[in-house]
C-alpha cells in the first residue's frame, strides 16, 4: 500500500503575517513527512493553520521559514515561476468551493490542466475516461453553473486527477456537501487516488474521511500535536 | 484557440454590456480622430488636387509683388530670350448661383507642355475652340452639369458685384476620378478672355515655368532670373502648396488635439471595462494559478483580448469614423473658406496614413490602458480566498504614489510649456501631461475628500449617508477612475466653454475698438475676410459725393511677396481723421505710431504677425516692391484678431508710391451729424447700382457677420467638446454600473439584513452624487487652469494673439451642476436596478 520513501517532506515551516507592529504567527517551525501513496486527514480547529499549511505544501503560499520539499524537490528555493511550473505537473487541487472556471464547459475544464502540462493527442480521451469515471459523461458540454453541488465537486476531483499528478491537496472537499453526497465524493477520490497510488492530503472536520485516512495530523495553534493511525 | 483564451471569449460573451462600453471607448475615440482627420485631410487634398490642375506640370512659377505681372514680362521671356518652356495664366474667381468657380485663362498655344487637358494632336486641338468667340470657356462634363450649362450656352457669371457672360464651348471628359476632381469647379478660357472677364486687361497672374532636372535647368533658371523685374521671383511650386496648405497647420492641430483628448476619454472607457473586467474574474485567476497558470501567461491572456477588443474597436471606429468625417468635412471647409483659402470638397480623401493612424492609436490605446489590469491580473493570489478589500487596500497604499506621480506629472508637464514656448506640438504633449497629471490626484483628492464628508453626512442622513460616502472612498479601484474620467470631461469641457468665451469677448471688444466707421463698402469677394476684389473707381467717387457722408477711410486689400516667396497680407489704409484712434496697441505710444505711419512711412504689424516673424517695435519688414525688396521699419504692433498670419498696416498713399497700385478694395464712411447711417446706405445703393453691386453694410451688420464667421469657426470645437463629453459620460455610466453591479452581493445582504428597495435606490444615488460632487470640485480647479492654458498658450502659440481671459462664476456653477447631474443619471439605470434585484438572487453564486 504505502511506499516508504517520503513524497512530502516539511524542515522547520514556519509562518508568519505582521498585523501593524504586531507578529502572527500561524505555523511553529513544522517538521513533517508524508510517504507516497499515503492518505492524510488534517485535522484542527478553525484558525488552526490547515489551510495555511495546505497552501504552503501546495506551493500557492511561501513559508516564512523552512523548507518544503516535494519529491525531493525544494519548492521553497524555486522561483515564483518555476513553483507555478511545478504545481502544474505535479500537484492537484480539490476545493471546498469546487472552484471551477464557470467560462469553461465541464469538459474543457478537465481538459484545462492537460493543455497547460503540454498534451494534445488523447487529452480528450483522457477527459472521457475521467467523466466516465466520475459519472458525469453524459454533462461534458454543460457549464459548471448547470451542475449541483455534488457533481461540481466530482468534476473538481476530475480535473485534479486529469494530468495524473502524484499528490492531491483537499481542502474541505465534502465540507459544502450534505452526507450523502459527501460520502459518495469521499468514496469516488479514495477510489480514484487508491487505484493509482496517489498521495492525499485532505483538510477536513470529517469523521468520514478520518475513518477511512491512512493517517491523521491534528493541529492546534500552528503545531502539529497529534499524528495517528485512525 | 487555447482553453484560457476562450475562457477569456466566454467571459465576454456573459457580459455583453461590458464588451459594448469598451468597443464604445474605442470606436468613439478613433471615429473623432479618424473623422477629423478625413474633414481637414479631404479639404486639404481638394486644395492640392485644384492646386495641381492649376499648375499641371509646371516646376516654377514667377509671381508678381501684389497685382500680378506686366504680361510684356511673358513676351520678353518668349519671344526676346527665347524661352519656350513657360506659359501665361491669368486666375481669379466667379460665382454662378451659390457655386464658386475658378476661371483660369491660358495660352492655348504654350499649354500642351503644362497641363493634360491640352494634350492632343496639334498644339491647340483640346483648347482650340477656345479662340473661335469671344467669353469662351470649357469645363470638365460634370461642372457643366452641376452649374447647368450646356454646349453652346451662354451664361452668367458673378464677379465683384456685377455680371459677365461667359460660354460653354466644349468640355472635357476627364480620363479619370483623380483629373474629374482636378477639374471640378474650374472653367478654362483664353488668356485674353480671362484678362478681360477679371478685369485684367494687361496684367497677367502668374507665369508657369518647366525647369528641367540637371544643369541645363539650373542654367534656365538663372537666365530667367536675369530677366525678372524686381518685383517679381520666381518659386518652386512645390513650395508654394505647401507654404498655403501651412496655413492650416495650427487649425487642424488644434482639431487633431481635441480628438485625441476623445481618444484619452476613450482610454478611460477601456480601463474602466478592463479593470472591471479583470476584477470580476479575480477568481478565476486565482484558480488558473492555482492550476499552474503562469503570470505570464495570464498577462498575456488579458492583452490579447484587449488587442482583439482593441482590434474589433478600431474597426468600428474607422466606419463610424468616416461616416461623421462626412458631415465634419462641411463645417471644416467652411472654416477654412472663411480663414484660409477657397476650396471646394465634393469627394472624401481617406488617406492610407489616417487609416494606420486609426489602427495604431486604437489599439495601441487598448493595450496601454489594459496592461495596468492586465498586471492586476497576474497578481491574483493562486489561493480561494480572493477579495475585493486585498485590492482595494493595495489601491489605498498606492495613494500617497499616485498622488505624487501626479504633482511630478503637473511640474513635467509645466516644464515642457515653459521650456519650449515656441513648439506647439510639444505644448500640447505638455497640456496632456499636465491633464494626465491632475488626473493622477483625483483618487488621493477624493479619498481625502470622502474622509470629510463621511462624518458629515452621517450626522444629516444617518447609516446610508455614512455608506454612502464610505463606500465610493472603499471602492477607490473603480470611482477614482470613474471620478476621473468625469472630472477631466467637465474640465475640458468647461475650459473650451471659457476659451471661447474669453475668445469671443476679446473680439467683441476688438470690433468695437476697430470697426469704428458707420459704413463699410467693399466689393463682393469669395472669403469673408479676405475680399481683394477691387471697386470701380466711379462707384468710389460716388461714395465720396453721396450726401451725409462726413469722412472716408480707403481700404487696399492685398498680397505681397516677401523676399523668399512668402505670401503677406498687406492692408494699405488711408484713415479718416477720426479714425484709428480707438486701436489699440500691444506695443508702441498710439500717438507716436500714428505719426510714424503718415510721415515717415513706417508700417504696423499685427500681434500675430509679430509673434511669427519675431518682430517688434524698431524692426524691419521685408517686402518685394517693383523697385526691389524694401525694408519697411516698425512702428507699432496693433492687437488683431482677423488674420492668424497676421497683418502690414502700410498708408496708402506710400503702398501706392511702392507699388503702384490705385485699387481700391474697400471704404470706411463715417455719415455727419444728424445723417442717418440707413438713409446714406440707401442713397449710396441708388447712386452706384448701375455701375457695381456692391456689399454696404452698416456698422452693426459687419459686426455682426464677423462674429457669424467667428461662431462658425467654433461650431467645429463645439461639436468635438460634445463629443468628448458623450464618450466621457459613457465611461462614468460603464464605471457606475459596472460599480454597482459588482456590489450585487454587498447589496443582496443589505437587503437580507432588511434595508428597503427605498433606502438601496438611496444609497446607491447618494454614491453617484457624491461621485459627480467631487468630479465637479475637481473639475473646477482643473478646468479653471486648463481655461488659462488654452487662452494664453494654445491660442498664443497657435496663432499668436493675446486674449483677455473672462471666469465667469456661472461657468464653475454649471460644471459643478453637470457633473452631478451626469454622475446621478448614469447612477439612475443601476439604482434602479439593484433595488429591483431580490437578495437571494444577489447572493448567488456566479
Amino acid at each position: 500500500m504505502s511506499g516508504q520513501q517520503p513524497l512530502i517532506q516539511l524542515t522547520g515551516v514556519g509562518k508568519s503575517y505582521h498585523e501593524g507592529d504586531a507578529e502572527h504567527i500561524v505555523l511553529h517551525g513544522i517538521d513533517l513527512d508524508i510517504r507516497r501513496g499515503e492518505f492524510v486527514a488534517l485535522l484542527g480547529p478553525s484558525g488552526s493553520g490547515k489551510s495555511t499549511l495546505l497552501n504552503v505544501i501546495g506551493g500557492i503560499d511561501a513559508p516564512t521559514t523552512g523548507t518544503v520539499a516535494i519529491d525531493d524537490i525544494d519548492i521553497t528555493a524555486l522561483s515564483e515561476r518555476d513553483r507555478t511550473l511545478f504545481r502544474r505537473s505535479h500537484i492537484g487541487f480539490v476545493f471546498q468551493f469546487f472552484n471551477l472556471l464557470p467560462t469553461l464547459t465541464v469538459e474543457e475544464n478537465i481538459l484545462l490542466p492537460l493543455e497547460l502540462n503540454g498534451m494534445k493527442t488523447g487529452a480528450s480521451a483522457r477527459a472521457h475516461e475521467l467523466l466516465d469515471a466520475v459519472g458525469l459523461g453524459a454533462r461534458a458540454d454543460s457549464y459548471p453553473d448547470r451542475l449541483s453541488g455534488g457533481e461540481q465537486q466530482r468534476i473538481a476531483i476530475a480535473r485534479a486527477l486529469a494530468h495524473d499528478p502524484p499528490l492531491l491537496l483537499a481542502d474541505e472537499p465534502t465540507g459544502n456537501l450534505d452526507s450523502e453526497t459527501g460520502a459518495h465524493v469521499l468514496k469516488l477520490l479514495q477510489d480514484l487516488t487508491r487505484a493509482t497510488q496517489k498521495t492525499v492530503l485532505i483538510v477536513t472536520h470529517s469523521a468520514e474521511v478520518i475513518r477511512v485516512s491512512d493517517r491523521v495530523l491534528r493541529l492546534r495553534d500552528g503545531s502539529i500535536v497529534e499524528d495517528t493511525a485512525p | 484557440m487555447s482553453l484560457l483564451l476562450r475562457s477569456s471569449t466566454s467571459h465576454l460573451r456573459r457580459h455583453p454590456w461590458q464588451l459594448v462600453f469598451a468597443l464604445l471607448g474605442i470606436a468613439l475615440g478613433v471615429a473623432v480622430t479618424i473623422a477629423v482627420d478625413l474633414a481637414v485631410g479631404s479639404a486639404r487634398r481638394a486644395f492640392e488636387i485644384s492646386t495641381s490642375a492649376v499648375a499641371g506640370r509646371a516646376t516654377h512659377q514667377i509671381t508678381g509683388a501684389s497685382t500680378g505681372l506686366d504680361e510684356q514680362l511673358y513676351r520678353t521671356l518668349r519671344v526676346d530670350a527665347g524661352i519656350t518652356a513657360i506659359a501665361p495664366v491669368v486666375e481669379g474667381y466667379v460665382r454662378r448661383d451659390r457655386i464658386a468657380l475658378q476661371i483660369i485663362g491660358v495660352d492655348p498655344f504654350a499649354e500642351a507642355p503644362f497641363r493634360s487637358y491640352a494634350a492632343g494632336q496639334g498644339p491647340t486641338s483640346g483648347l482650340a475652340p477656345l479662340l473661335v468667340r469671344p467669353g469662351a470657356v470649357i469645363t470638365s462634363e460634370q461642372t457643366a452639369k452641376a452649374i447647368g450649362v450646356a454646349v453652346g450656352d451662354s451664361f452668367a457669371v458673378a464677379l465683384a458685384g456685377g455680371t459677365r457672360t461667359l460660354l460653354l464651348v466644349g468640355t472635357i471628359r476627364p480620363a479619370d476620378e483623380l483629373s474629374a476632381r482636378a477639374l471640378e469647379n474650374l472653367l478654362i478660357a483664353d488668356i485674353s478672355a480671362a484678362q478681360e472677364t477679371l478685369g485684367m486687361i494687361g496684367r497677367i497672374s502668374r507665369i508657369d515655368v518647366a525647369i528641367p532636372d540637371g544643369p541645363a535647368g539650373t542654367a534656365l533658371l538663372e537666365r530667367i532670373k536675369a530677366r525678372l523685374p524686381p518685383d517679381a521671383t520666381i518659386n518652386d511650386t512645390r513650395a508654394r502648396t505647401l507654404q498655403v496648405t501651412q496655413l492650416t497647420r495650427a487649425f487642424s492641430l488644434n482639431l487633431t488635439a481635441l480628438s485625441l483628448l476623445t481618444l484619452m476619454f476613450g482610454m478611460f472607457l477601456i480601463y474602466n471595462s478592463m479593470t472591471f473586467s479583470i476584477v470580476q474574474r479575480r477568481g478565476i485567476f486565482g484558480i488558473l494559478r492555482t492550476l499552474g497558470v503562469t503570470r505570464r501567461e495570464i498577462f498575456r491572456v488579458v492583452l490579447t483580448e484587449a488587442a482583439v477588443v482593441g482590434l474589433v474597436g478600431t474597426l468600428l471606429g474607422i466606419f463610424i469614423g468616416v461616416l461623421f468625417g462626412t458631415q465634419l468635412v462641411r463645417l471644416v471647409t467652411r472654416t477654412i473658406n472663411d480663414l484660409y483659402f477657397v476650396v471646394a470638397v465634393r469627394g472624401l480623401y481617406l488617406s492610407p496614413i489616417t487609416i494606420i493612424k486609426g489602427v495604431v492609436l486604437g489599439i495601441g490605446a487598448t493595450i496601454i490602458a489594459a496592461l495596468l489590469p492586465a498586471y492586476e491580473a497576474t497578481t491574483a493570489p493562486p489561493r480561494n480566498a480572493l477579495t475585493r478589500s486585498t485590492l482595494e487596500s493595495r489601491v489605498r497604499e498606492m495613494l500617497p504614489r499616485l498622488t505624487v506621480l501626479g504633482i511630478a506629472l503637473l511640474l513635467f508637464g509645466g516644464l515642457m510649456l515653459i521650456a519650449f514656448p515656441r513648439l506647439l506640438s510639444v505644448s500640447f504633449a505638455g497640456i496632456f501631461i499636465l491633464v494626465l497629471g491632475a488626473s493622477l490626484l483625483v483618487p488621493g483628492v477624493t479619498f481625502v475628500l470622502m474622509g470629510a464628508l463621511r462624518p458629515l453626512l452621517g450626522r444629516t442622513t444617518g447609516m446610508i449617508g455614512r455608506m454612502a460616502a464610505g463606500g465610493v472612498a472603499a471602492t477607490l479601484s473603480r470611482t477614482g477612475p470613474a471620478i476621473a474620467a468625469l472630472a477631466v470631461s467637465i474640465a475640458v469641457g468647461l475650459a473650451v466653454g471659457v476659451m471661447i468665451t474669453s475668445f469671443r469677448n476679446t473680439v467683441v471688444e476688438w470690433l468695437g475698438n476697430t470697426l469704428a466707421a458707420d459704413i463699410y463698402i467693399s466689393a463682393p469677394g469669395f472669403a469673408s475676410n479676405r475680399s481683394d476684389v477691387t471697386m470701380d473707381p466711379r462707384v468710389i467717387a460716388e461714395v465720396q459725393n453721396t450726401p451725409g457722408i462726413a469722412a472716408i477711410s480707403t481700404y487696399r486689400n492685398v498680397i505681397v511677396q516677401a523676399p523668399g516667396g512668402a505670401p503677406v497680407r498687406v492692408l494699405a489704409l488711408h484713415f479718416a481723421p477720426q479714425h484709428g484712434k480707438t486701436f489699440r496697441f500691444k506695443e508702441g505710444r498710439p500717438e507716436n505710431v500714428w505719426a510714424a505711419y503718415r510721415d515717415s512711412g513706417q508700417v504696423i504689424v499685427t500681434e500675430p504677425f509679430a509673434y511669427r516673424h519675431d518682430v517688434h517695435v524698431g524692426s524691419a519688414v521685408t517686402l518685394l516692391t517693383p523697385a526691389g525688396a524694401h525694408a519697411f521699419k516698425i512702428g507699432g504692433v496693433l492687437f488683431d484678431y482677423s488674420s492668424e498670419q497676421g497683418i502690414v498696416f502700410i498708408d496708402l498713399a506710400q503702398y501706392r508710391k511702392w507699388w503702384n497700385d490705385g485699387g481700391v478694395t474697400s471704404l470706411a464712411a463715417f455719415v455727419g451729424a444728424g445723417a442717418n447711417p440707413d438713409t446714406v446706405i440707401q442713397s449710396i445703393r441708388a447712386r452706384t447700382s448701375a455701375t457695381q453691386a456692391l456689399l454696404i453694410r452698416p456698422n452693426t451688420a459687419l459686426r455682426k457677420a464677423s462674429l457669424e464667421v467667428f461662431d462658425r469657426t467654433f461650431a467645429i470645437t463645439a461639436v468635438l467638446r460634445v463629443l468628448a463629453i458623450v464618450v466621457a459620460f459613457i465611461g462614468v455610466l460603464s464605471a457606475l454600473m459596472a460599480l454597482q453591479l459588482e456590489r450585487a452581493r454587498e447589496i443582496g445582504v443589505l437587503r437580507a439584513t432588511g434595508m428597503t428597495p427605498a433606502q438601496v435606490r438611496m444609497l446607491v444615488v447618494m454614491q453617484t452624487g457624491l461621485m459627480g460632487l467631487a468630479a465637479g470640485l475637481l473639475a473646477m480647479p482643473i478646468g479653471a487652469g486648463l481655461a488659462a492654458l488654452m487662452v494664453f498658450v494654445v491660442n498664443r502659440r497657435s496663432f499668436g494673439w493675446t486674449l483677455h481671459m473672462e471666469l465667469p462664476p456661472g461657468e464653475l456653477g454649471q460644471a459643478l451642476v453637470l457633473a452631478i447631474a451626469a454622475a446621478l443619471l448614469a447612477g439612475a439605470y443601476p439604482a434602479y436596478r439593484m433595488s429591483r434585484t431580490p437578495p437571494a438572487a444577489a447572493l448567488r453564486d456566479e
